[in-house]
């Protein structure tokens, strides 16, 4: 643990990490990571690419395994919890994917009403009305039956992002909510994110390598480096760091402040 | 060793499968969906084939029967090959040459663009959803297009008999009839829920172990078929011995 990586107290931890280590063949990708999430905060997870961000979002989800450590989801261990227990303790997510992770086979407005078919005993009336108020959430109102293959790649985030929140999750998993979009594009990810935060209340856990984007949305910020985490601090004291690492990549990505 | 890992592999995807199956409610719209999808868009082409490979054995059995004069055995030939042999066989074949690989492949892309990750986030088991619904259909419609292939075989063969080759058509169904039983379209129906079975969880299987990228989603479909058509030749020859060995 350095200087740089603030201890958030149990209490106000929704999600713990403790001493995770995760290896793909000869590839350490995850090395002894502590860390927790604090409750109805938004926290950014940086670093370059291949560090590990997005395994260490799946190992959040159960999707992976750590190869030793733990991941306290409340008071439960994904990390040994059986497939009953941990799709329970899915059903406390939503995650928006890279991509979207949309069926091309429905469309938008059935994606985002997926869950609640799975999940719920609503008629489809009641599905379709509130997939319709989740898509209006995310400014897409009225696209509730264009074919999801019709989608641009901004609009298919949205769906996604709906489609994360229609459960009314307590924590919502962002994987690169900014990938391949353009500058304004992104800017609306970022501004509804912000925007969902407030009306929602929701934890909203947040990969990406866009610096920018980390500082608008997110109240801490971890910094992800060969796999161990090097700094995790409030936002405002994250963008400051003397951490050699961290002033490295704030300067590569910040470079027009410095 | 990769065999045996591969073999592992899948016995534990096998075992995912059926536990999942068991332990919730059967998804009875998706699988008669996938019932649907398989067996009447499957027909066509299976009628086509069917009757060609029909109007071929008649051909061929009459060539090989004339020279000793017993051309009147060919109900008999095209009973005892095409209703237990070649009908079960070739139906195998042909789903899982378009049902098999649309599988592979659908679930292949469907890993690689994490849609099968979002199904476990949104706490929706992917075996059950991806695999039960096509196990069962493939499972119930496969015999059932055995035994249209096997009418439209001895049908397509018995024009040939009569209107190309005029021999006359009465016999011809009689030594049909008398050379198979209920029994044999019974095995044949086995056949075919068997050779289903190992289709849907072979494609599956290849389709959720698919390698990355492009690339690996045309393998994955391409050992799909081949590892399907290789797995049916096999458990043929053996069913064959248990029923009629």
């Amino acid at each position: 643990m350095t200087d740089n990586v603030d201890i958030i107290p149990h209490q106000d931890a929704i999600i713990r990490l403790e001493n995770v280590s995760k290896r793909f063949g000869d590839l350490i990708v995850l090395d002894d990571v502590s860390m927790s999430f604090e409750r109805g905060r938004t926290t950014a997870i940086i670093g370059p690419s291949g560090t590990g961000k997005s395994v260490l979002l799946k190992h959040l989800v159960g999707l992976l395994q750590p190869d030793s450590g733990h991941v306290w989801i409340g008071d439960v261990d994904m990390a040994v919890a059986n497939e009953k227990l941990k799709y329970a303790t899915r059903r406390r997510f939503g995650m928006l994917f890279q991509d979207g992770a949309l069926f091309d086979s429905m469309s938008a407005g059935d994606n985002v009403a997926f869950p609640l078919l799975h999940h719920t005993t609503m008629s489809a009336e009641e599905r379709r009305a509130k997939a319709e108020e989740k898509l209006a959430l995310v400014e897409l109102k009225g696209l509730y039956d264009r074919p999801t293959p019709a989608l641009s790649g901004g609009q298919r985030k949205r769906v996604g992002l709906a489609r994360a929140i229609i459960m009314e999750p307590e924590i919502v998993l962002f994987d690169e909510p900014n990938s391949g979009l353009d500058p304004l594009t992104s800017d609306t990810i970022d501004e509804l994110i912000g925007k969902m935060k407030a009306a929602l209340g929701i934890t909203f856990i947040v990969i990406t390598h866009d610096i920018v984007s980390a500082e608008a949305i997110a109240d801490r910020v971890g910094m992800l480096w060969k796999g161990k985490l090097v700094a995790y601090q409030e936002t405002s004291k994250f963008v400051h760091s003397t951490d050699p690492v961290v002033k490295r990549f704030l300067e590569r990505n910040l470079g027009h402040r410095w | 060793m990769n065999t045996l890992l591969t073999l592992g592999q899948f016995g534990i995807f096998a075992g995912r499968v059926v536990r999942s199956s068991f332990t919730h409610k059967l998804p009875v719209a998706r699988t008669i969906e996938e019932a649907y999808r398989i067996g009447v868009r499957s027909l066509p082409i299976l009628l086509v084939i069917s009757f060609f490979v029909g109007t071929n054995l008649a051909l061929q059995g009459y060539v090989a029967f004339r020279p000793m004069g017993a051309q009147q055995m060919l109900g008999m030939f095209v009973g005892l090959a095409g209703v237990r042999e070649l009908a079960p066989i070739m139906v195998a074949a042909m789903v899982s040459a378009k049902a098999g690989t649309e599988m592979a492949s659908q679930i292949a892309v469907m890993r690689i663009r994490e849609q099968i990750d979002a199904l476990e986030v949104m706490a929706v088991d992917p075996y059950v959803y991806l695999v039960t619904p096509r196990f069962l259909g493939i499972v119930l419609v496969l015999p059932a297009l055995t035994i249209i292939s096997i009418a439209t075989l001895i049908g397509s063969a018995w024009l040939v008999t009569v209107y190309q080759l005029g021999e006359p058509g009465g016999p011809f169904l009689a030594l049909v009839w008398n050379t198979t039983s209920g029994t044999d379209l019974m095995v044949a129906g086995i056949k075919g829920g068997l050779f289903g079975s190992f289709i849907c969880a072979v494609s599956c299987f290849c389709g959720f172990t698919s390698p990355p990228g492009p690339a690996g989603v045309g393998r994955a479909t391409n050992a799909a078929v081949v590892i399907s058509a290789v797995c049916c030749a096999i458990l043929n020859y053996f069913v064959s011995e248990v029923a009629y060995g």
